[in-house]
């Protein structure tokens, strides 16, 4: 049993409405349909153990894992751009970028909210309440 | 066969040289690494292990035949950084297998010929295509680093100052001046926390070594053990900065074979493309525990004089990074010291040598590729 969407050609996760609708986002991905692995890029089994893989929706909001911004020249981005590994809420890791040229920092909370213009995953903190 | 030796290293110079092809760089290097090896007889070479990572197809070849050394197999390996300490791996497991008495083993690039800064991410992968270049692969190495166990930039300086001040007496490195703390860290940021001064330089050139069977030769380096794998799946269960865990279980598996710990060697060479890089692989190493390697750097432990002196050649940051001929340059700095040849940067008494090079790019893995070779003893 295969993927049950067909591969893009862009290898980058995307958002999709989340199950609130309207503004609500959401992260396409895939989970195993045997031991419920996420899994964030495009996979015709799972990784872990060769079950097959469902469709599935991720959780917008997680945890950075770390972060930096880059200053140099990449093809496709304007310098300076910052990016941070997200850890979605019992999702998969991810790669954000995040507004500003001051990376977000470990351990802090944050949620995507779409897709950047050079059709990146966007983020950014969130606000934490006492 | 019981055990494989470097009979002979050589190496072209390192540096930016654009129009200089492969084949020129590695007749350099070849010719280096037979004399060294006191073979006349291009007969004597059964077959060749060839590294490139951005070199054309036939790359090995082409440049083999302006040598002479044609009809024998030609195997081309590419394991990103760790492209051409692959091949001496394997190189070194055919001469055990008795497959091949003797490989001359081969690491070659022409960097400049591709980019004229940092490496250009691959398009077709996840991360590269989201614009995470090198350098920003080792800022989050460094960034999660600080959250696990604190960081100072100071730190990260004293590595890029330590090898610096190595490569200042290396004549085979393409940066040899000194630099200071204040001169590293006012350099132009490349990616957060790493400035210009703390990233290693692109580089062309070629470095080869012939690998073969006990001859009773003194010049001949003993490899005690070797290992290589890829990383495992990195993924939100990870909690290690990239590369460590890979780096750590190929280290083991070295010491394992070598019949040695990381307390027993007496210089190291490891992959400083980034300071932080040399940090890290001191720690998965064993030279410290995870978190040590800071007050490794900072205690000058890790120094020309120090009690443990890791990249006396000058590492990555110095004699620049022609991706697919590094790991046999960090291969020719070890066989230098353990035989008492290198000069002004000699390691007095160096009887034991380890090489580290990790190879990386792919979005998902712990790592392309890590080699870790213990020699001497």
């Amino acid at each position: 049993m295969s993927s049950t969407t067909e591969p893009t050609g862009d290898p980058r996760p995307r958002v999709v409405t989340g199950p609130g609708g309207g503004g609500d986002v959401a992260v396409a991905g895939w989970r195993c349909s045997g031991c419920g692995h996420p899994i964030a890029q495009q996979v015709s089994r799972c990784p872990l153990c060769r079950s097959s893989v469902a469709d599935s929706v991720f959780p917008a909001e997680g945890e950075i894992w770390a972060s930096t911004c880059l200053r140099v020249r990449v093809p496709g981005h304007t310098p300076p751009f910052a990016v941070a590994y997200l850890v979605l809420d019992d999702g998969p890791r991810v790669l954000v970028h995040t507004p500003g040229e001051q990376p977000l920092p470990p351990a802090s909370r944050a949620k995507v909210t779409g897709m950047s213009e050079t059709g990146d995953l966007l983020a950014v903190a969130v606000e934490e309440t006492a | 066969m019981s055990a494989a030796y470097v009979y002979g290293v050589g190496t072209s110079r390192f540096g930016r040289q654009p129009g200089v092809g492969a084949p020129w760089l590695a007749q350099q290097a070849i010719g280096e690494a037979l004399d060294d090896a006191g073979l006349d007889d291009l007969g004597a070479i059964d077959a060749v292990f060839a590294g490139t990572v951005f070199g054309a197809p036939g790359t090995a070849q082409r440049a083999l035949q302006l040598l002479g050394i044609t009809g024998v197999p030609i195997l081309t390996f590419e394991n990103a950084c760790a492209t051409s300490t692959t091949a001496l791996h394997e190189a070194r497991h055919a001469v055990l297998s008795g497959r091949f008495r003797r490989v001359l083993c081969l690491g070659v690039e022409t960097m400049t010929l591709h980019f004229s800064g940092p490496i250009t991410p691959e398009e077709t992968d996840a991360e590269g295509r989201a614009g995470l270049a090198l350098p920003g692969v080792y800022a989050m190495v460094a960034s999660r680093y600080e959250y696990l166990y604190g960081l100072e930039p100071k730190a990260l300086a004293a590595v890029s100052v330590k090898n610096r001040r190595h490569g200042a007496l290396n004549p085979r490195a393409q940066h040899g001046a000194e630099v200071t703390a204040e001169e590293v860290l006012a350099s132009r940021m490349v990616a957060d926390p790493l400035t210009l001064l703390q990233c290693c330089d692109i580089s062309d050139a070629a470095t080869a070594a012939v690998i073969g069977g006990e001859r009773g030769v003194g010049r001949d380096v003993r490899i005690a053990g070797s290992a290589l794998r890829s990383g495992e799946l990195w993924d939100h269960r990870s909690t290690h900065p990239w590369g460590y865990e890979l780096m750590s279980t190929v280290a083991g598996q070295a010491w394992r074979e070598a019949g040695i710990g990381p307390g027993d060697v007496d210089v190291f060479e490891v992959h400083d493309a980034f300071t932080i890089g040399e940090i890290t692989a001191t720690e998965a190493l064993g030279i410290a525990e995870p978190g040590g390697g800071c007050d490794l750097v900072l205690s000058g432990h890790t120094a020309l004089g120090g009690a443990q002196p890791v990249n006396p050649s000058g590492g990555l940051l110095s004699r620049g990074h022609p991706l697919g001929a590094t790991g046999l340059a960090q291969i020719a700095e070890a066989v230098w010291q353990l035989r008492g040849d290198a000069g002004a940067r000699q390691v007095e008494g160096a009887r034991v040598a380890a090489v580290e090079t990790m190879g990386g790019g792919t979005a998902g893995i712990d790592g392309n590729g890590c080699v870790v070779v213990v020699l001497g003893g």
